[in-house]
């Protein structure tokens, strides 16, 4: 009885180890087939007005770009609201999705891991304050309480002017909670993308808030798509990013969304 | 797979402080959720009906809605009108006690019901009052199997604290979520996270198994 279970055991065992490497194998046929018809999107739809859901359907800025992007270059393709840390693990290996589309900001240190698009969107930080405060630019928030999410390129800056392991620079899990923050009185100030921003502000006119832009301290950074190292889909869509952002569609796209001109000269001359 | 281990070694002054952080804040959270747990225990057990209910109805909200949410409502709804302004160490203490009160009390209440009623009944007829039948016969050997229940809550509430990250007070989980922001790497943080908590968690168990043994 005993030596018959343990050969049943046994038997179990090696079923599922074939199970787990014929898994394996499988999904890695299956992507390669995959890649040659259809390009998958991972993004994290919680950055309104870039990328959000409206109730169960992905819109935004990034969205209807790619939309234009992607009949350029004739490719197939979809987009999922995979959240940002599955997005960037599983544009890293590119099995199940080939690219993140998700306001990435090209940085040196992301590019360490990942390839990127050319540039695509120009954006900056911006601080937020409370209206009597008599913050002016980025340097006064050395010594104040700042809010940001963490993760994001207002993360590396204020890492940069307050230090890493700072106590005063507080992380959140997001922006919505990072303002929330500002808003109950436990920070002075939040850095964020200059869209984030003025999209708060325009939601909460109630509020007595002010927006600072610092060009000196903070600059301009660009957007790009995310890609596995080495992967093929740059060179097919580069061109295409191209042709959408001379040809005036990206323009068209960018004033039904920010109601104002894009700096295009900025954007195509980015590095 | 590619394994960066100069990142590790970078973040790994701030993960420790945050490891220090983490212990401090469940140290704190045990023992006032224990000696709140105490009193909301024994309301449970009350007589009265009327008694009994709000002690009932704490109970079942701290332990029928996700910790995550009451650590946003203490942070952004119980903090400020005391404090004036949010404080994530505050909320840290707060949230993480209210919690684990609710936790402790039902290990409380099961620890001393499950005293067989004969004991309380043969101390009272030696002539002890209803209190010292509580405090030298039921209470004693009901700790003894409470410990148990106590560890394993203490175990859920150092590996809970990480939840904490979200309004960034900076524990283990704040600053490996910083150190996955600055790379976009995941497996470096969150397995160093994992590890640390593992360490945390399993020197518990152990000291745990040690008090249990020797009670």
């Amino acid at each position: 009885m005993k030596a018959e279970k343990k050969w049943i055991m046994s038997a179990f065992m090696s079923l599922m180890m074939v199970a787990i490497v014929g898994c394996g194998s499988n999904n890695n046929a299956g992507s390669e087939n995959a890649a040659v018809e259809k390009i998958k999107f991972a993004t994290d739809a919680s950055y309104a007005p870039m990328e959000f859901m409206d109730t169960d359907k992905i819109k935004g800025f990034d969205i209807d770009f790619i939309k234009v992007v992607m009949e350029e270059a004739g490719i197939d393709y979809d987009v999922t609201n995979t959240g940002w840390d599955t997005m960037l693990t599983s544009v890293k290996q590119g099995t199940e999705y080939q690219a993140g589309l998700s306001s990435v900001s090209i940085t040196d240190e992301r590019k360490e891991t990942y390839d990127y698009s050319i540039p695509y969107f120009e954006s900056t930080n911006m601080i937020l304050v409370k209206e009597d405060s008599d913050i002016q630019n980025a340097l006064d928030l050395k010594d104040k309480i700042v809010a940001i999410q963490g993760a994001t390129t207002a993360d590396d800056l204020m890492s940069g002017i307050m230090g890493v392991d700072n106590g005063n620079l507080r992380r959140f899990d997001s922006n919505a909670v990072a303002l929330m923050e500002l808003d109950a009185g436990g920070a002075d100030a939040v850095v964020a993308d200059i869209a984030i921003v003025r999209e708060y502000v325009k939601n909460n006119p109630d509020k007595k808030f002010k927006t600072i832009t610092d060009m000196e301290n903070f600059g301009s950074e660009y957007y790009g798509i995310l890609y596995p190292k080495g992967s093929e889909w740059k060179a097919k869509l580069d061109p295409a990013i191209k042709a959408v952002l001379e040809n005036g569609k990206y323009a068209e796209i960018y004033k039904t969304w920010f109601g104002e001109e894009p700096n295009l000269e900025n954007v195509l001359n980015a590095k | 797979m590619d394994f960066r281990f100069d990142i590790v070694i970078q973040y790994l002054p701030v993960l420790l402080k945050g490891t220090l952080l983490t212990i401090g804040i469940s140290i704190v959270s045990i023992l006032i959720g224990s000696i709140l747990g105490l009193g909301i225990g024994f309301g449970k057990m009350a007589p009265k009906w009327y008694f009994r209910w709000p002690f009932h109805s704490y109970i079942n909200f701290f332990r029928g809605t996700p910790l995550y949410v009451q650590i946003l409502i203490v942070h952004f709804g119980l903090i400020p009108p005391f404090y004036g302004k949010t404080n994530a160490l505050m909320t840290a203490f707060v949230a993480l006690s209210l919690n684990s009160a609710a936790y402790s009390a039902e290990i409380f209440r099961a620890g001393i019901q499950s005293i067989d009623r004969g004991q309380k009944e043969a101390a009272i007829s030696l002539g002890m009052s209803s209190t010292q039948a509580m405090r030298f016969i039921i209470l004693p050997q009901a700790i003894k199997r409470m410990v148990p229940a106590f560890g394993n809550e203490f175990i859920v509430l150092v590996k809970d604290s990480s939840l904490l990250a979200l309004v960034a007070a900076p524990e283990i989980m704040y600053w490996s979520n910083t150190m996955k922001g600055q790379y976009a790497r995941i497996w470096e943080p969150y397995l160093t996270a994992a590890l640390i908590y593992f360490i945390l968690t399993y020197s518990l168990s152990k000291l745990l198994n040690y008090v249990e043994r020797r009670m």
